[in-house]
């Protein structure tokens, strides 16, 4: 009776080839329309040129004819997407610098921030929902409870405005949008865990309550917590442009921030499938991880 | 050898170092002859050798790479006769050769250089002829008036060098570019100048330009000893300098910017033609302006560090600034006055037109400028007290270039300008009834109103002319009928506010850009 709903579900390959496809549509369609979105928006077609009393109407019309090219998004994005497959992201309309050369020097700097800001952030979850459910103390309860309200409801631009005039580290402000989130999940896994029988069998036995946590509750929640994982990356991502604006962190936040108030096509679009394509595939490895733990 | 630690010490006098100030924004290119705006046009300065320069305390011309120069009784061509001996920072040797090029390079139209932009006449490019090694006839195709002026703008670029636009003949070259992080520039070694003493200038060894846009982090990294200078202080963090260390924070008066609000006059724009009768009229114009207090505008937005403006120039502007004409005088009982000639009348806190319609408008600026945001708020209080309804609309800068360029969708705007050359044929553009620049109602056909025709004549006339107290005389005039009829209502000139570092010697601010390092060859660090 189990064998036949197991035969009908994919292998892991299957899986994997399912992913990739769906993330390259995703990644094409997403990109279209942010590109979509950018054309139609107001301030297009403008250039700061245009308010310099230096430049005569034949230089300014021509300035304007340079960028015509733009104006149809369907050609604009067919052509971008055949020399992106080759490499190439075009130039920055704004800054006259190649796109893959500003994306390569800002790379590190964003990297870093989330790297540390997602560590940051999932220590403090993990540690606090560890507290609040195996000693289960109303002081500790009560404290993460705060702590992690307080956080959920502060914006990240204000959490990096503090940092900034305390001069704190300002990963803190990526592992501060992080942390509710690992705390309240972990937290929830862990109470379900704990409920179940074995672990008041294992009690029963004499089992320390040590090796009972370890084996009992966080064993069966990893799975649970890789699929946050994925999810987690994209809200640093989404963090971490008005942490960089704010603290002037010159990483791709900030570039993706300058990109839109200079209405720059070609930055936009190659970071919108940048952003797209790394947080697809971080859901798509957690999800990938996930069934194989499953099964 | 007694003197040899004498003159160690003589040159550890002149202590070799690292000069650091930010850029606020990206630089958008590092060729200096398409320098546009701010960021680019600092490294530009640095690192760019002109022909002539506008001395910026003094705003008098000086001989730099031009030993000297005769301009045509014509005003049409100019013969200049360069120094002889000066190499590029590769080696290159500077020839006639070069400014030529330069030239021609610059008025490429296929590069959108602002420096060659102002090389034409009657849509020509000026033409450049090698009269020998060391001297150049550049050619105009109509006369232009105090075209020497013109080289100030213009770096001169190498011809030979395989280095192409990277040779330079300015004290500093570029070193090295990071972009997002920074700029860093090292002496030329090449550099022609020396000081009275003989010694090499400049004095420094490196500039290095962090790329950082906010200004609190500015001023953090100025009060920390990080960076060494900050130029256009905002008004609150000058007074929070002065207070922490006076003797860092310089006031150099009235600046070249001034801030404005006008009307959009456009006829086709997507107004009433209620609201649209109000603006072409001068009596609503002088009365918004007349309600308006720029006194309290300067007190409070800048602190007392500004004053009010009168037109376009501010007195920083020695020679052009029309020093007979008064800004307009706040006085809302004169405002109400002037609005009832026109058939508006108030009932109770509201002013109604004589149709009827409550006097109610709208007034874009661009988000995220502190300064002007808080002075549309003033001007929203000041208006309410005769009546006028303000709506305050702050914009992202593409969306207000959209709207006062081309959908025209607006009813007033308060923007500000920077003069960065200092001769009215600099705002051609802005005056003339047929340009795009023409603010208030641009790209006419023919001048919509006769004071906009006086306007249109007396600036060709001025451009036309070659002596200069003629051409003073005529935008004089020019100034008088702006301040008549106010199409940009002017209201305030903030003052030149700077932070500079004990730390660095021979700084003298000035209110024209770059206040100041405008003299670098001759600063030095201690």
């Amino acid at each position: 009776m189990n064998g036949a709903p197991d035969a009908a579900k994919p292998s892991l390959s299957g899986r994997v080839a399912r992913h990739a496809v769906s993330l390259l549509l995703t990644l094409l369609l997403g990109g279209f329309f942010g590109a979509l979105l950018l054309r139609f928006g107001p301030g297009f077609d403008v250039d700061e040129r245009d308010l310099d009393m230096r430049y005569s109407a034949q230089s300014r019309e021509a300035i304007h004819r340079e960028r015509a090219g733009d104006r149809n998004i369907f050609s604009f994005y067919v052509r971008y997407i055949e020399r992106a497959a080759q490499g190439d992201f075009g130039v920055s309309r704004s800054l006259a610098v190649p796109v893959s050369e500003l994306i390569a020097t800002r790379a590190g700097v964003t990297t870093r921030l989330i790297g540390l800001g997602l560590a940051f952030g999932w220590t403090l979850g993990l540690g606090f929902a560890v507290a609040s459910v195996r000693w289960r103390k109303p002081a500790v309860i009560v404290f993460s409870e705060t702590f992690c309200g307080v956080a959920l409801s502060l914006p990240a631009a204000v959490v990096a405005l503090l940092v900034f005039l305390t001069a704190g580290p300002v990963s803190l402000v990526i592992g501060i949008a992080i942390f509710p989130r690992v705390f309240r999940f972990a937290r929830d896994l862990f109470e379900k865990a704990l409920d179940r029988p074995q672990v008041l069998a294992a009690s029963a036995r004499g089992v320390a309550e040590r090796w009972i946590f370890l084996r009992y509750v966080v064993r069966p929640a990893w799975a649970p917590l890789i699929a946050l994982a994925g999810v987690s990356v994209s809200i640093a991502f989404g963090a971490a442009i008005p942490v960089e604006v704010i603290c002037d962190l010159p990483g791709l936040g900030q570039l993706a921030w300058k990109a839109a108030l200079a209405r720059d096509l070609p930055v936009l679009v190659s970071l919108t499938l940048i952003v797209t394509a790394i947080t697809l595939a971080a859901n798509a490895v957690a999800d990938v991880a996930l069934e194989a733990a499953r099964t | 050898m007694r003197w040899l630690p004498c003159l160690l010490a003589c040159q550890a006098l002149f202590a070799q170092g690292e000069l650091r100030f930010n850029l606020r924004h990206e630089p958008k290119t590092l060729n200096p002859i398409l320098a546009a705006e701010d960021a680019s046009q600092a490294i530009a300065y640095l690192t760019g050798g002109v022909l002539i320069r506008v001395n910026r305390l003094t705003q008098e011309l000086q001989p730099e790479l031009a030993e000297s120069w005769k301009v045509a009784p014509d005003n049409r061509s100019i013969v200049i006769h360069i120094r002889k001996g000066v190499r590029f920072s590769d080696g290159t040797p500077f020839t006639a050769e070069d400014v030529a090029w330069t030239l021609q390079t610059a008025t490429d139209p296929k590069l959108h250089s602002p420096a060659g932009e102002s090389f034409s006449a009657k849509g020509s490019p000026a033409r450049g002829q090698v009269l020998g090694p060391d001297a150049v006839s550049i050619v105009f195709a109509a006369p232009v008036a105090s075209l020497e002026r013109l080289f100030d703008q213009l770096p001169i670029l190498s011809s030979k060098s395989p280095l192409k636009e990277k040779a330079a003949l300015g004290p500093f070259m570029v070193a090295s570019y990071q972009p997002g992080i920074e700029v860093v520039l090292r002496r030329n070694p090449n550099y022609w100048k020396k000081d009275a003493s003989g010694k090499q200038l400049p004095y420094l060894d490196a500039v290095r330009l962090p790329i950082q846009q906010n200004r609190e982090i500015e001023f953090a990294r100025f009060s920390r000893g990080e960076i060494h200078l900050i130029n256009q202080l905002e008004p609150e963090l000058f007074d929070r300098l002065k207070k922490a260390n006076p003797e860092a924070a310089f006031d150099a008066g009235p600046s070249t910017d001034v801030d404005f609000l006008w009307f959009n006059q456009v006829a086709g724009a997507s107004i009433p033609d209620y609201k649209k009768d109000w603006f072409r009229s001068r009596n609503f114009r002088n009365a918004i302006s007349r309600a308006i207090n720029r006194e309290d505008l300067c007190r409070v937005v800048f602190r007392g560090r500004g004053r009010p403006a009168v037109g376009p120039f501010s007195p920083a502007n020695k020679f052009w600034f029309n020093a007979k004409l008064t800004p307009s005088r706040f006085d809302p009982t004169a405002a109400l006055k002037l609005l009832q000639q026109d058939g508006f009348s108030r009932k109770g806190d509201v002013l109604f037109d004589k149709q009827g319609h409550a006097v109610e408008f709208s007034v874009i600026t661009n988000a995220g400028n502190r300064i002007r945001e808080r002075m549309a708020v003033l001007i929203q209080q000041d208006l309410q007290a005769i009546g006028v309804k303000l709506n305050i609309v702050t914009l992202d800068f593409p969306s207000l270039i959209e709207r006062i360029t081309k959908t025209f969708q607006y009813e007033s705007c308060l923007l500000g300008l920077t003069n960065v050359d200092l001769d009215p044929n600099e705002m051609m553009n802005i005056w003339m009834s047929s340009s795009e620049d023409h603010g208030w109602n641009p790209s006419q056909k023919t001048p919509a109103t006769p004071w906009e025709a006086e306007i249109d004549n007396l600036m060709r006339a001025q451009s036309a002319a070659g002596e200069r107290l003629k051409r003073k005389a005529l935008f004089d005039r020019v100034q008088e009928i702006l301040r008549q009829e106010e199409p940009y209502i002017y209201l305030a000139h903030r003052n030149s506010l700077s932070a500079v570092s004990p730390s660095l010697r021979g700084v003298h601010p000035a209110a024209l850009f770059p206040q100041t390092y405008w003299d670098i060859e001759h600063l030095s660090l201690k």
